[in-house]
């Protein structure tokens, strides 16, 4: 079999020493970020990756790294839904609803084992579905000329607007302000300067990381500082219990179909951990119905669905990311944002020609998921007790690490006052009910979308009609109405279950 | 009545990314579109976005009160003074300040606070120039 040999290529290069200690500093720290409400995976790998490239990881290192941290906070969020009825993530918001209720009752201990092992088996599901489908989908995609990429990205971006954020309008807004921002500097086609204002920092482009480390990290400075209240959130006690082989017998079938949801919502673009657990939730509710419902008041059912959903979506999001170079999530977008920053572009020709970075990062997961698994059952005390760390110690270290990172990239001061002038920037979007994640998504995809649009336009001459040439278009065209259409039927059954403001930060 | 303030920035932006877009002198072209072609599609999508959103603002859910406001002026002053001082004063002197004054602003006690950003600081720097190999810098005023 071709998809084992690549597999023992990925074991190879994630068993080395290296690759073994970041998939565990990842995980461990992942698992640490998820769980301290305010910083989620997004921010966690913004913070991390300027330290990662400054550092001189190789590119397979860094990204096993940086995936370690998404995939570990999606574990961590539970944590502080559980006990403090406080997501520590935007993913874990739908395990407050049952986590919390059972911790009340003194089934604390139950409640994080069950979620923990939820979290496992939603990841491997979606892990073996990834392994299935990643090869496929690339081998599909090599088909993709310049006007199907452009095709796709109009379909990626169809689907963030009318799936993310509050209302359509500002996640399109938010995508245009990415694109606009990924149009600065010198235009590779004829060397013009583009909107540089005659600064020569911006001759070679915004440097993404400014702009992730300003909007997203310096705007949650600013946010936590807003919400600041003292920290006398009670933990509720974890207590004695423990989960029952009966427990997971119970649940078996609603993580097999919470995790598919997830992966497919994970793959869609995007998309991430919030809305896949939202729908998961709300699917296992319904077959709940009539069936001994306890939803809400602590059923280890609508536990065990959204933490299975949320870490399917994870692995689902890097899919598109690794063969498309679209990313699946925000966070996601972000990794391919450090792929494209070590000269690689991720697309269907990765899993041929760079196999130690597609199949290493399949490969770490696997082993990464384990490792989560083993530190969020026997050694689940540990984060139990960081969980009480005061923001008062945790936001400098933030701070701190935001300031080292990017300036670290050039020795430039220039980048640190144009990420705090970004970071207000990113706050008031964040005040307006923007989401960010487009935006990250539109500065990633900008360029790509801009050469493929110039380079198909070439290839007809200056025909537009090539864009909807060829049958790939017309399915991409077909889904895109799709996408268009049906979310508004969805969002009118999101908005009776979840705030408006919860897919912001995803 | 946010929303409409922020409609009319965005408007006003996506115009001078078009009109930045036709002063782009480009010398030559090998293809079709050429770099204005792009932007000037974004700007008019933005555009119509902008004129969309004043049209149908969202409510006013931000309560933004006195108190709030001088916090967050605060905090961005002091994120401005670090990027300022970050390497005239060099690292170590301020983190010192800017992680005090933040681990005050969230609570702590002020010597404590100072206390911990002193060890938080220290710590960081060698942890940061040893292990990690990374670009921090000393200070222009100690001769780095």
């Amino acid at each position: 079999m071709d998809v084992l040999s690549y597999l023992a290529t990925g074991f190879a290069v994630a068993l080395t020493p290296l690759n073994l200690g970041l998939v565990l500093l990842g995980c461990f720290l992942g698992t640490l970020i998820g769980s301290l409400p305010g910083i989620g995976p997004i921010n966690g790998v913004a913070i991390l990756l300027p330290l990662a490239y400054a550092i001189g990881l190789p590119p397979e290192s860094a990204l096993i790294l940086l995936a370690g941290v998404y995939y570990g906070a999606e574990y961590g969020g539970r944590i502080s839904s559980i006990l403090l009825n406080v997501p520590g993530d935007a993913g874990a918001i739908m395990t407050t609803l049952d986590g919390y209720p059972m911790a009340k009752r003194g089934e604390g201990g139950r409640a994080l084992a069950l979620s923990a092992v939820s979290s496992f088996v939603g990841s491997m599901i979606a892990l073996i579905l990834m392994v299935g489908l990643a090869p496929i989908l690339s081998q599909f995609a090599i088909r993709f000329g310049p006007s199907e990429y452009v095709m796709l990205m109009v379909f990626a971006f169809s689907c963030l607007a009318t799936m993310v954020g509050s209302r359509p309008v500002k996640t399109l807004i938010g995508a245009l302000i990415g694109l606009v921002l990924a149009t600065v500097g010198i235009d590779s086609g004829t060397g013009v300067l583009r909107f540089t204002m005659g600064i020569p920092n911006f001759f070679d482009g915004v440097d993404f990381l400014v702009v992730v480390i300003g909007i997203f990290a310096i705007s949650e400075v600013l946010v936590l500082l807003e919400q600041w209240v003292k920290n006398d959130l009670q933990l509720t006690p974890v207590g004695k219990s423990f989960i029952s082989v009966a427990d997971i017998m119970k649940v078996k079938w609603v993580l097999v179909r919470s995790s598919i949801i997830g992966f497919l919502i994970g793959v869609l673009p995007g998309t991430g951990a919030s809305i896949a657990s939202a729908v998961a939730y709300g699917t296992e509710k319904r077959f709940a119905e009539g069936n001994d419902d306890q939803f809400g008041n602590g059923d280890i059912r609508g536990l065990a669905a959204p933490e299975a959903s949320n870490n399917a979506s994870a692995a689902g999001a890097m899919v598109p990311m690794l063969t498309l170079g679209i990313p699946g999530s925000g966070t996601t977008a972000i990794l391919l944002g450090a792929l494209l920053m070590f000269n690689i572009t991720p697309g269907p020709l990765l899993f041929e020609q760079q196999p130690q970075i597609a199949w290493g990062l399949i490969a770490s997961m696997f082993i990464g998921n384990l490792a989560l698994l083993i530190m969020n059952l026997p050694m689940i005390g540990i984060f139990v007790r960081l969980l009480s760390i005061r923001q008062a110690y945790l936001v400098p270290v933030i701070v701190m690490l935001t300031f080292v990172g990017i300036y670290s990239i050039h020795g430039d001061t220039f980048d640190l006052f144009f990420m705090t002038i970004l970071g207000i920037f990113g706050f008031i979007l964040r005040k307006l009910h923007f989401s960010l994640a487009p935006v990250i998504l539109g500065l990633v995809l900008g360029e790509v979308l801009e050469e493929n649009l110039r380079r198909a336009l070439a290839m007809s001459g200056g025909e537009w009609s090539i864009l909807f040439d060829s049958p790939i278009s017309y399915v991409l065209l077909g889904a895109t109405a799709v996408v268009l259409v049906v979310p508004t039927l969805v969002s009118r059954w999101k908005k009776q279950r979840i705030p408006d403001n919860v897919a912001a930060t995803d | 009545m946010y929303d409409r303030i922020f409609a009319g920035v965005l408007l006003v932006l996506s115009g001078l990314v078009a009109w930045a877009a036709t002063q782009l002198q480009v010398p030559f072209q090998y293809e079709p579109l050429g770099p204005k072609a792009f932007p000037l599609i974004l700007s008019a999508l933005m555009a119509v976005s902008a004129i969309w959103l004043a049209v149908k603002p969202g409510s006013d859910s931000w309560q933004m009160d006195k108190a709030v406001l001088i916090r967050i002026t605060q905090a961005l002053a002091i994120l401005l003074a670090y990027a300022w001082m970050y390497d005239r004063l060099g690292f170590i002197t301020a983190t010192i300040i800017v992680g005090g004054v933040f681990s005050w602003m969230f609570g702590e006690k002020p010597l404590r606070a100072g206390a911990y950003s002193l060890v938080l600081s220290v710590c960081s720097y060698f942890l940061l120039t040893t292990l990690l190999q990374l670009n921090v810098p000393a200070g222009h005023i100690f001769g780095g």
